[in-house]
């Protein structure tokens, strides 16, 4: 017990005296239009007091990352930080260490930054001061706020993802359906031609599928669950599967960022534009393509004519198997029989 | 048996005996050699004669014409295609199709594969139309095929035998309704797996003809009836032409054409009759001129 009150007033003194500390950074950076003027340009200094507590690094002092700044008011402009300064692997702050950071230099962000490119690296997404968790609705990249964020640089891609049923879904408040960071990834973002992509031709199925297989979640959203199964069963599927990179996946047809129901009239697969969609790659596409379901397994009864055709093959199969296979055992039964006897007598 | 050594040993024994004297070692061993393979190759040249006689003797009957076993090769390779071909497309989840796509060389070759294959199917129903429709012999093994109410008749009758209720076997013709089976089975499955095939084919020609629905059913009837030919070729007619006891393990007639007289006699016993009456008659009309 007297060791909890004592570590309890241990902490307390020590978020104290950090809050200290940083009162007094507070003073200049704590007013709002606080700034220098940089290369001609007003350049904004200031930190909101309030976010920065509400933030994972409220408990630590400002200069606990800003380590040049010895007296204040510091005369230089400090060093410019890097979150990595204390997320690494063995650092004693007890910054949280994820394989995030690895998973991030593979990616096309990190690749156009060491080209000297303008990309994002960690600040951009995650904020400087104002870090909160994913989970957290007000953090930077809480699911509703991704499209958002990642259209501050992808600005048309953000206008015809607002144009989507996912968007829609998310609107609605069905926080499971897509966005950006759900099919493109979140650190280890990779160009579609690589093969470790989500995007890849031969992984865009396994990425649509992550939640279009979710028997509850596509129940909750009214979306047909056995879609997946059955494109893994057609022509296109198989022939993907093993390596014929143009057939058709779940995007050459539905679309992506701007994907819809087939409702929808501005979406590729309704019925007055599946011509037009098939005949990207079935020249002679015509009407005909929209007479007749999609996705289509034969085992269910919603297939329709294909479900009967189905039914009598299973049917007639088994009937003629079990007549030809009676058929051999009589035959091979009364041949050992008469070759008993013959033996006998 | 006879040892060739001791024999010329025995010889040598015997003129030593005779002469009263005793050859020299090197020599004796010599002449006991070249005896022994005298004696040897004349056995060996004897047992040849022999079985080529008893091979001459034998007696056979053709029972298909090089057309038909043309026939039947062409099918049988074409099919054999097809099901290597295809069966790793239905059954595309298991290792083994995997493993097939990698061995072949990718599923783009598997499908021009499967393209030989019904290229050869295409060809050999073509060709068998042509022969029962434009050649006498044709239309005399069409005739044969045709079933009839004996076939019926003799399937009771062979029912019977097999459950050993009677010990008279169905007497068969030129084809049992087993044969005839096999026969019209083929026609089934081609007229489905041709015209499928040909759709799922040529889809690119046939999108803008049929409406989408067709091709669902093409798929499903080319792959339901493919599983079914399958089953049937590997249970059916392997059993009747391979592992039935009294051809075990192969019935060479359709490849080489022949069939022994003891044969024809227990398995197309009316073929015979008529064959035989035929030659008869023959014979009684050249001896009446």
């Amino acid at each position: 017990m007297k060791v909890w009150i004592l570590i309890f007033f241990v902490l307390i003194a020590n978020q104290a005296n950090s809050q200290l500390k940083n009162q007094r950074c507070f003073v200049c950076h704590g007013v709002k239009n606080f700034g220098i003027v940089e290369q001609g340009k007003f350049k904004s200094l200031y930190v909101s007091r309030e976010d920065f507590e509400a933030s994972v690094h409220s408990k630590f002092a400002c200069v606990s990352c800003h380590v040049d700044v010895r007296v204040i008011p510091h005369l230089t402009k400090p060093r410019k930080i890097h979150c990595l300064q204390c997320h690494f692997e063995g650092n004693v702050v007890g910054a949280p260490v994820t394989a995030k950071p690895e998973k991030y230099k593979e990616s096309v962000h990190a690749k156009a930054v060491a080209k000297g490119k303008n990309a994002p690296d960690c600040k951009d997404c995650h904020t400087v001061h104002y870090v909160r968790k994913p989970e957290d609705p007000n953090s930077s990249v809480y699911k509703t706020r991704v499209p958002e964020l990642c259209g501050g640089c992808h600005q048309t891609i953000k206008e015809e993802y607002y144009n989507s049923i996912h968007w829609a879904g998310i609107k609605r408040g069905e926080l499971s359906s897509a966005v950006c960071s759900d099919c493109h990834r979140e650190h280890d973002i990779l160009p579609p031609e690589d093969p470790r992509s989500s995007l890849n031709p031969k992984n865009v199925i396994g990425t649509c599928d992550k939640c279009h297989s979710d028997v509850k979640l596509m129940k909750r959203v009214g979306v047909p669950v056995t879609n997946p199964e059955a494109y893994k069963e057609s022509f296109h599927g198989i022939a993907l599967k093993f390596g014929v990179v143009k057939a058709a996946n779940c995007a050459s047809c539905h679309g992506y960022h701007d994907v819809l129901p087939s409702r929808d009239p501005r979406s590729p697969i309704h019925p007055a534009n599946l011509a037009k969609t098939c005949g990207k790659c079935h020249p002679r596409a015509n009407e005909n393509v929209a007479k007749g379901k999609f996705h289509v397994l034969p085992g269910e009864k919603e297939s329709g004519i294909v479900y009967y055709v189905y039914t009598f093959f299973k049917w007639f199969t088994l009937i003629v198997l079990i007549g030809l296979f009676t058929h051999i055992v009589l035959d091979l039964v009364g041949h050992i029989r008469r070759k008993r006897k013959k033996a006998s007598e | 048996m006879m040892d060739p050594k001791k024999e010329a040993e025995r010889l040598i024994k015997e003129v030593e005996a005779e002469e009263g004297v005793t050859l020299d070692a090197e020599f004796r061993e010599k002449l006991k050699n070249e005896i022994a393979e005298k004696i040897r190759s004349e056995i060996e040249r004897k047992r040849k004669e022999i079985k080529r006689k008893v091979e001459e003797e034998e007696e056979y009957f053709v029972r298909f014409s090089l057309n038909v076993r043309l026939q039947h090769l062409t099918l049988a390779v074409g099919v054999i295609l097809l099901i290597i071909t295809g069966l790793p497309i239905k059954f595309h989840e298991s290792k083994i199709a995997e493993l097939f796509f990698d061995l072949i060389g990718g599923i783009q070759v598997s499908r021009i594969l499967h393209r030989i294959g019904a290229g050869l199917l295409i060809f050999v129903s073509i060709w068998h139309t042509l022969y029962i429709a434009f050649t006498k012999e044709g239309r005399n093994e069409f005739k044969e095929l045709l079933p009839r109410k004996k076939d019926f008749l003799d399937f009771w009758q062979n029912i019977k035998y097999m459950l050993g209720k009677t010990n008279e076997r169905p007497k068969y013709g030129r084809y049992s309704y087993i044969e005839k089976f096999d026969y019209w089975a083929v026609y089934w499955g081609m007229v489905i797996m041709v015209f499928s095939g040909l759709i799922l084919w040529f889809h690119n020609f046939f999108l803008g003809i049929f409406p989408k629905f067709v091709f669902d059913i093409a798929k499903e009837a080319h792959s339901d009836e493919a599983m079914l030919a399958t089953l049937a070729i590997v249970i059916w007619h392997w059993y009747n032409a391979h592992f039935n006891p009294h051809v075990f393990p192969f019935n060479p007639t359709i490849f080489t054409g022949k069939i022994s007289k003891e044969r024809m006699l227990r398995e197309h016993p009316l073929e015979y009759e008529k064959i035989m009456k035929e030659k008869l008659s023959r014979e009684g009309k050249s001896d009446e001129r």
